[in-house]
């Protein structure tokens, strides 16, 4: 206060309120549009200094490839930060689907087709019961789901206890290693298809109305005659499903079920939401800023292998990037309001 | 050094704008040390906002404050504690899960030894501090543990471990027993004698005229009135409080309105503290005014009807039906809505658009087709045109953010959200706090048109000119109880105040 008193002297009113809002819009732009700017200058500086191997189309399908686990992933995390919350059981999830689905079908011998979507129900079931922790009886986001994530990791070494006695069966391994459609992997298709139909649920359905109500201003949400509690368990629900089929897609990968296998997906999925929740629009969650938060992920590990950084820059890059982006999306926000 | 006579803290020509509404008009004030000074006046006459003015929460616009003879300039609640002056507001900010010692002490200069604090001789400071106002219970308990009547001494000992010279006190009975109050009123009576000047606010006229040396009157931001100890009875400030005799010519007079069948009644509701015994009833077509104090359970009721907050006894009805204890969307399926209080808090989406908050209370009914769950596009969008004509907001078209628009056209949009073919009944919740008066016509005229469609409409308002100009018949709540109904030309500002403080005046009837 008393420092703009004194400058005022130097510098005229409407000049300092120009500059001020000059600083305000090249803020807002930075935050909007800096995540695509990156992730497009990783793509032309990789392109130009690797052009045989970075910009080639295996190359780029691979990328999807290996983004389209964790796309899913985050895309129903997405969901849950979209109703105001969140949720750290994701990756523990995803681990224990992974080895539910290879206990049933491989060791319960349950047909693919019976035994996923039997998995996948269960991981909205165990969504559900997080949300019914956290809105019902209202435990912190924070606590419930880590609650709940760290139960299941012990259920899942105790399910994983039994000896899975006959391998995996090939249908099982196609379910990601397939390419249907003009050579392009299964798990591309499926990552599509999950992230369009979260996109129009978000978008195009009144319930996904809601659910961006109930973010934007929960009392006034619950004012308007939204059930509030319903529409929460619904996200939590929609997170679970997506992280047991991420878990059930690395299993089919991996061949086998895996403890732990997925718990390093959560990770990921924050740092692409929160990098998605600044692309665009300013500082909210959103499905195709998540998928620009993937991808961005995705090229930037890509781009590290190929010009052989060190492993340890791994998780230097992924810090960095968790940080960046809650830090951005928390400028977009900031800056929008003013 | 001044002798005692003179006054200790006076305040000069203060005044303040909110927009472009006058919240004081060069206010004086005088106050001695150990005085109980009584500041009285109906909702929005300016006692709040000269006190958070003092309190240095408020900045005002112009005026001098002095205390001690010292010009002082209050910018911060900081600078307000430095000058000896406390204030206990009636939510008592204390910390729940601190014990009263931690509390009295918390901001204030502990005594440390070796730069740690010393909480032995912290707690000799607070234990005194504590004595002066008789507290009974151990100071290491909790204070969410602690009666809201043991908090309130917590409050004034942490006031006097400051120091403080004057204490200001907002409505400090009002969750208090008769007993509780009768105690603390001989606390303050002592710290008086002490030379602890109190500033003493309440709607509760008996105890301001029983407690108060000199009693300041406030009535649309100015000083109407200033008596000393036995210069007016309980009738006179009632007077004084009300002000001139305002005729009902502004009244407009929407005809006569059938009143053979309630359209919704309330039946002796009551709910925790705030409802004790409401009973009234609302006809198709009119506009029924809820008057009474801030505090006096008008918000509560609405809540209560709109499900929001749940029953301990008695019940309500809609056209003749039971309404069962429920949830807001069951209320808003029977066609009850609330426009609450707290605009931008309770009621929009800020960071969405015009259309976008105006249509999210009704989107089931802007599916494409009725059984599938997808929006149409089409129909939210000519829905929110059409309301956006027929109340007139302002905004540049529907996929304007809201945040952008004026309060006025923010709370057209909010009424614009339950206008729909099967809305009975409305709670409208202060719908033109914090509006320009354009938008406060625009604003009226649509609850008017409203009820012209045989909705019944109900203004919760602490604006009595509101009040009489707006509605066919007024009920007026006070300390949750009902102390009145005015129908028509019986509806005068003056009128609506006298009720409002209508069980206050009769001896503390509870």
């Amino acid at each position: 206060m008393n420092a703009t008193l004194t400058k005022g002297k130097a510098v005229t009113g409407s000049e300092q309120i120009d500059r001020h809002s000059r600083r305000r819009v090249f803020l807002v732009m930075l935050s909007r549009y800096g995540t695509l700017v990156g992730l497009l200058a990783m793509i032309v500086v990789f392109s130009v200094r690797s052009p045989t191997t970075f910009l080639t189309l295996p190359n780029f399908l691979n990328i999807l490839n290996q983004s389209s686990l964790t796309a899913i992933i985050a895309a129903g995390l997405t969901m849950t930060l979209v109703v105001g919350e969140f949720d750290l059981s994701i990756g523990y999830v995803a681990s224990f689907s992974g080895l539910l689905v290879v206990g049933f079908i491989a060791r319960d011998s349950l047909p693919v087709l019976l035994g996923v979507p039997i998995v996948l129900l269960i991981g909205a079931a165990i969504g559900t019961a997080s949300g019914f922790l956290v809105t019902k009886v209202r435990i912190n986001a924070v606590i419930a789901t880590l609650g709940v994530g760290t139960i299941l990791t012990g259920v899942g070494f105790a399910y994983s206890a039994f000896p899975i006695a006959a391998g995996v069966p090939p249908e099982f391994l196609q379910l990601s290693l397939g390419k249907p459609i003009f050579g392009i992997p299964n798990p591309i298709i499926i990552m599509i298809v999950v992230l369009a139909i979260l996109w129009i649920i978000l978008n195009r359905t009144d319930l996904g109305q809601k659910m961006q109500a109930v973010g934007g201003n929960i009392e006034a949400a619950r004012l308007s005659g939204i059930r509030v509690d319903r529409v929460k368990m619904f996200a939590f629900a929609t997170a679970g499903m997506c992280a047991a089929l991420t878990g059930t897609l690395l299993s089919s990968l991996l061949g086998s079920g895996t403890l732990a296998a997925a718990d390093g997906y959560l990770l990921d999925a924050f740092a692409a939401v929160f990098l998605g929740s600044a692309t665009l629009r300013d500082g909210e969650f959103h499905i195709v800023g998540t998928l620009v938060g993937v991808l961005i992920i995705a090229v930037g590990f890509n781009g590290l292998s190929i010009f052989g950084a060190p492993t340890f820059f791994q998780p230097i890059f992924k810090g960095a990037i968790l940080v960046l982006a809650v830090g951005l999306s928390t400028l977009a926000r900031r800056y929008a309001k003013a | 050094m001044q002798s005692d006579s003179a006054a200790w803290l006076t305040v000069r020509g203060l005044s303040k704008q909110f927009g472009g509404a006058q919240a004081l008009t060069a206010v004086d004030l005088d106050i001695h040390r150990g005085e109980v000074h009584g500041l009285v006046g109906a909702n929005g006459a300016g006692k709040s906002t000269l006190i958070r003015c003092l309190a240095g929460v408020t900045m005002p616009d112009e005026g001098v404050v002095t205390v001690d003879g010292e010009e002082v300039r209050i910018a911060a609640p900081r600078d307000a504690e430095e000058k000896g002056l406390a204030f206990i507001h009636q939510e008592l900010n204390l910390v729940p899960h601190f014990n009263a010692v931690q509390n009295m002490l918390l901001g204030a200069k502990k005594a440390t030894r070796f730069g740690l604090i010393d909480w032995r001789r912290s707690r000799r400071m607070a234990a005194e501090a504590a004595e002066r106002v008789g507290v009974q219970f151990s100071l290491d308990r909790r204070v969410d543990e602690l009666s809201v009547a043991e908090r309130w001494l917590v409050m004034i000992a942490k006031a006097l471990v400051r120091d403080a010279s004057m204490i200001a006190m907002d409505e400090p009975t009002a969750s208090l027993s008769d007993h509780e109050a009768g105690q603390l009123f001989n606390i303050i009576r002592d710290l008086a004698s002490d030379g602890v000047a109190i500033l003493y606010v309440s709607h509760r006229l008996d105890e301001v005229l029983d407690l108060s040396d000199r009693i300041t009157v406030f009535r649309d931001g100015k000083v109407t009135d200033r008596e000393v100890r036995g210069g007016l009875d309980k009738r006179g400030l009632v007077r004084a409080i009300a002000g001139r005799e305002v005729t009902a010519a502004t009244r407009i007079d929407r005809g006569p309105i059938e009143r053979d069948t309630p359209l919704f009644s309330a039946h002796n509701v009551a709910a925790g503290r705030m409802v004790k015994d409401v009973s009234f009833d609302v006809y198709r077509g009119e506009v029924l005014g809820l008057g009474g104090l801030v505090g006096a359970g008008r918000t509560e009721v609405a809540r209560l009807a709109f499900g929001a907050d749940k029953l301990d006894s008695g019940s309500f009805e809609l056209e003749g039906k039971a309404l069962p204890p429920r949830s807001i969307p069951a209320a808003v399926g029977a066609g009850i809505g609330l426009v609450p209080e707290e605009r931008r808090s309770q009621g929009l989406m800020l960071e969405k658009s015009v259309g976008w908050n105006i249509n999210v209370g009704v989107l089931k009914s802007l599916r494409t087709v009725p059984g599938l769950p997808f929006m149409s596009g089409a129909k939210s969008r000519s829905r929110s045109l059409a309301l956006i004509d027929q109340l007139r907001i302002k905004t540049p078209g529907p996929n304007q953010v809201i945040g952008g628009l004026s309060g006025g056209n923010q709370q057209k949009a909010l009424i614009a959200r339950w206008l729909r073919p099967e809305m009975k009944v409305l709670f409208l919740d202060e719908p033109s706090r914090g509006v320009d008066i354009g938008a406060r016509q625009e604003i009226h005229d649509a609850i008017r048109k409203l009820a012209d469609d045989g909705v019944g409409t109900v203004v919760i308002s602490s604006d009595v000119e509101e009040l009489a100009s707006l509605c066919d018949r007024v009920v007026v709540l006070s300390e949750g109880n009902v102390s009145g109904e005015l129908i028509g030309d019986q509806i005068t500002e003056n009128k609506i105040i006298e009720l409002s403080y209508a069980h206050i005046d009769q001896g503390g009837d509870e």
